[in-house]
């Protein structure tokens, strides 16, 4: 086999930038959990993307753009007490470790 | 089944970031609060990640052979989509997901050529269209289209004169395009059903024309 090319080899960190730009598995999750909050009444669509244009643009400015809709559905089932702050901290610990196990 | 193939660990580009991890435990909580089921998740992705362009062809197809249709479609896209059975709000119709509010469909003239993009992420019509193609979401098509669209429709093998203006649409989360081409020549007594054929993915991005020869089934040769 031949030596790799050096023309070749220029282009991976572009093609690492690229695939940067794609939806990671977690935003496409998200999103199917957004559809699962509305569609089931427990956080209507449009409440929720009110809230992440709003929030987006104060407290969680420094987000990137594709992490606001889990930052905002997140902000917003704190502030209706349909979960806590304490369990979401513990369930967070909880998955961190399971998937840094993996 | 065995895996016993060679192959390295997969490690480099996986790292957990902290939004795998606040995706996951949202996730979880929501689930075990009943406010959805993991099915009702699986499921949403399953379909979400099946449906494609065939319901924006049968807009376009639909509206070419009744005015009136087409009328309502410019004026009203998500209304006149429940015709064909689209739903953009509903998500338990044949629509998707989501909190979209504004669907537009752009029509195509002699003098107007209308393209979409998503210059800020990868926004697309995907009750009508299904998923974006991968071209649609790179940096050079999203970041090149708004400054360069001639350049770059030429790219994709389409050339207009300069008397025929090239608009082109930004999507967001809140409002999606999708472009109405014009009827080809040469299809005047075809059904309905055919003419969906042509109006092809690309043609309703505004990356194409329709062909009265091809559609998105034949193979490239």
């Amino acid at each position: 086999m031949s030596d790799a090319y050096d023309v070749l080899l220029a282009t991976l960190p572009a093609q690492a930038r690229d695939r940067d730009e794609r939806a990671a598995p977690w935003e496409v999750n998200a999103e199917a959990t957004n559809e699962c909050l509305s569609r089931r009444g427990a956080l209507a669509h449009l409440e929720r993307r009110n809230a992440e244009d709003a929030l987006g643009e104060t407290v969680y400015a420094d987000a990137p753009v594709e992490a606001r809709p889990v930052l905002a559905t997140a902000h917003e089932l704190l502030a209706r007490g349909a979960i806590t702050e304490d369990e979401l901290a513990r369930r967070m610990d909880e998955v961190r470790t399971r998937f840094n196990a993996g | 089944m065995s895996h016993d193939h060679d192959h390295d660990a997969i490690t480099e580009g996986e790292q957990i970031s902290e939004f795998d991890v606040l995706e996951t435990a949202v996730r979880e909580l929501a689930i075990e609060k009943g406010l959805f089921s993991a099915d009702d998740h699986r499921r949403f992705l399953e379909w979400a990640q099946s449906i494609g362009p065939t319901g924006g062809s049968k807009l376009v197809a639909k509206a070419w052979v009744d005015p009136d249709f087409k009328a309502r479609l410019l004026e009203n896209g998500v209304e006149a989509c429940k015709e064909v059975g689209i739903d953009w709000r509903d998500p338990t119709g044949t629509g998707t997901p989501s909190d979209y509010t504004y669907f537009y469909v752009l029509e195509n003239t002699p003098q107007i050529h209308n393209v979409i993009v998503c210059t800020l992420c990868s926004c697309y019509p995907r009750p009508v269209l299904g998923m974006s193609p991968e071209w649609y979401r790179t940096p050079n098509y999203r970041r090149r289209l708004v400054r360069w669209p001639r350049e770059v429709l030429a790219e994709f093998g389409l050339a207009f004169p300069d008397d025929v203006e090239i608009r082109v649409h930004d999507s967001n989360q809140k409002s999606r395009f999708m472009v109405m081409p014009m009827r080809p020549e040469g299809t005047e007594d075809w059904s309905e059903e055919q003419l969906a054929a042509i109006v092809t993915r690309d043609t309703m991005i505004g990356v194409a024309l329709p062909d009265p020869q091809w559609t998105a089934a034949h193979a490239p040769a």
